[in-house]
């Protein structure tokens, strides 16, 4: 790889992809841009991802997911999309800059070995079970697995928090989440707000007991 | 969102917007709540396994890069060009040298700087935050790139580069006022031998009714976007074509409807005839087989038929006629075919290269594979997803893998038992 004779090029648009490719380091300053984890060991950047989602991964914080037990694929894709500016957050799309894939999927490797903790609260049994034959209406669990812990780049769904979901499928209804996948957009037209809560109640206390 | 305070801060600005349009864009087609590709799909296959395969986002490290599975014909090798850039799709080479390459899920236009000095070649993202920019193609000094729904255009890109930097592109959308589906939305681009710029636009869906000006076509343009015409209709979802080095002829791939079987409709290789020929949908699939709720007796009496059978859900995607030197003379204004690998059918096929011979009345082909070992039959899994061939000017073969985000050169050597 040479990297000596060329004119220095305009990171904001221009990665050098060959060097992270080849896991080499290039000497460059992270920019404004960069998120604030870029560059930071791997403790660290748990740390900067645990003020929100917490440190095992377990959110306590209202509207904000828990990435306990994610699967891997899941937070990669995500994160990536955050990065590229291909699905807009403002809280995501920021912290998502400029962190290499190697980073990016060593802090998904660590929050899907995290235990899931429990919900708070308890369900309740009626919107649970309504909840359940709309997941099942809606066929759920062929790509988010039967006990809905989630496979490849489909999401755990068992135990994530209530607001959370109900506030995700809302946003693919309504089509204020891009990404480049689409398929949630097509599977959440038209489904109305109570159905939501339902389907959520019931993935949120899907092994709570009743 | 950050402030954005570099000088090409308007270009990200431009594409900050495709994330978010996106949902608006897509077409209602699809049947209620169901993801695009599930759409005719029928209910006693409602909880069918079968779903596309996603494509890695990240970086494949180079000792993942499946090239020892690969087999070739005698005297053949293959050898990786360049890696490291996931989701690489097509490819359009400058005219000093740069290899641009789209992708779709991951946003990226890249370009690997011709610097071959026996090392590793180097790339750039020269654009990002696009909507599955697929298409790429390069003119008199000009890139063209083709996203969902948007045309840009980098003059004197290859300039640029040297100099370290990329130019603003044009964005000339409006220009050809291309639909803005995203379902078989992302292109393929070639410019002609008449200097037309030849862009397909898929169908909106699995199967459904089409206006047949509008989708399921290919069209051209002139270069600045205008002058439309209709080339091609009835194709269902075109993305690669080339023409013919002696005739000028189209060639080019399509593929079929999913969900009406595992052993069919075919894919297929076609030959355009006349400019505005029909070839077949939605009424009209593969080899002359009606569609069972939009086709009847008569479907298929007006309509071109394929050059070739390419196999069921096979993804033929980027194809390409073999002009060059280094390859033996059997390869001379052959087709080589990308088959990106099936989804719709539970033994999978494709993951390959297949080369296409023409008959010699010039109206049939017949297929053969030239690049294997991807696909391995026996675990029914695949290791890379071949999407685009390009011919290098010493005549040997680029090919891009999707999967793994690398670019393979094939060359050729006479092998020894053979007497020259």
């Amino acid at each position: 790889m040479r990297l000596t004779t060329r004119a220095p090029w305009r990171r904001a648009l221009v990665n050098w992809g060959g060097a992270a490719a080849l896991g080499l380091s290039i000497a460059l300053p992270a920019t404004a841009e960069d998120a604030p984890a870029v560059g930071l060991p791997f403790e660290e950047q748990v740390q900067v991802c645990g003020a929100c989602h917490g440190n095992d991964g377990n959110s306590q914080q209202a509207g904000t997911p828990s990435l306990a037990g994610q699967p891997e694929l899941t937070i990669v894709n995500q994160m990536i999309y955050f990065r590229e500016r291909l699905r807009q957050n403002e809280v995501m799309t920021p912290q998502a800059r400029g962190l290499p894939d190697a980073e990016i999927q060593a802090l998904a490797a660590y929050y899907h070995e995290q235990p899931v903790a429990a919900p708070e609260g308890g369900p309740d049994p009626e919107l649970k079970a309504r909840g359940q034959q709309l997941a099942a209406q809606q066929r759920c669990a062929s790509c988010h697995q039967s006990d809905y812990r989630g496979r490849e780049q489909m999401p755990r769904l068992a135990g994530q928090r209530e607001d959370y979901l109900i506030a995700a499928m809302i946003a693919y209804r309504d089509r204020t989440r891009g990404g480049p996948d689409t398929t949630m957009i097509d599977v959440m037209r038209g489904i109305d707000d109570d159905d939501i809560d339902a389907m959520a109640h019931f993935f949120t206390y899907l092994h709570a007991e009743e | 969102m950050p402030m954005l305070k570099h000088p090409l801060a308007s270009a990200i600005a431009l594409t900050l917007g495709a994330g978010l349009a996106l949902g608006l864009a897509t077409s209602a087609i699809a049947d209620d709540h169901e993801p695009a590709w599930a759409q005719g799909r029928s209910s006693d296959m409602a909880d069918s396994p079968l779903a596309p395969h996603a494509t890695p986002l990240t970086v494949t490290a180079v000792e993942d890069i499946p090239i020892d599975h690969i087999r070739l014909p005698d005297g053949f090798s293959a050898e990786i060009w360049a890696h490291g850039m996931p989701g690489a799709r097509m490819m359009a080479r400058g005219d000093d040298g740069t290899l641009f390459i789209g992708t779709r899920g991951i946003g990226r236009v890249y370009a690997v700087l011709d610097n071959d000095d026996g090392e590793d070649r180097e790339h750039v993202i020269i654009a990002e935050g696009l909507t599955q920019p697929n298409g790429v193609a390069f003119k008199d000094g000009s890139l063209y790139v083709a996203a969902i729904n948007r045309i840009f255009r980098y003059d004197d890109i290859e300039s640029h580069l040297a100099n370290g930097d990329v130019p603003e592109p044009e964005e000339l959308t409006d220009a050809f006022g291309l639909p803005d589906d995203e379902h078989h939305g992302w292109k393929f681009l070639a410019f002609g031998p008449d200097g037309r710029l030849y862009v397909p636009v898929g169908a909106p869906c699995n199967g459904c009714d089409v206006d047949e000006d509008t989708h399921a076509t290919i069209h051209s343009f002139e270069p600045d976007g205008s002058d439309m015409r209709v080339e091609a209709r009835g194709v269902r979802n075109s993305v690669g074509f080339d023409f013919h080095p002696e005739t000028d002829e189209l060639w080019f791939t399509n593929n079929a409807q999913d969900w009406l079987g595992e052993h069919g409709p075919q894919d297929t290789l076609n030959r355009l005839v006349e400019s505005g020929d029909h070839y077949g949908f939605p009424f009209c699939h593969g080899h002359g087989i009606a569609d069972p709720e939009r086709g009847d007796q008569g479907s298929c009496n007006d309509i071109v038929m394929p050059a070739a059978m390419l196999g069921a859900h096979s993804a033929p995607l980027g194809m390409r006629f073999y002009t060059g030197e280094m390859f033996p003379e059997e390869y001379q204004n052959a087709m080589f075919i990308a088959r990106r690998g099936s989804w719709n059918r539970t033994l999978s096929v494709g993951y390959d290269i297949q080369v296409a011979h023409i008959s010699d009345d010039g109206e049939r082909a017949a297929i053969s594979p030239f690049i294997v070992g991807l696909l391995d039959p026996r675990e029914n899994d695949f290791a890379g997803r071949p999407v685009d061939v390009l011919q290098m000017p010493d005549g040997a073969l680029l090919v891009a893998d999707e999967y793994n985000g690398a670019i393979y050169r094939i060359s050729y050597e006479t092998p020894d038992y053979v007497e020259e």
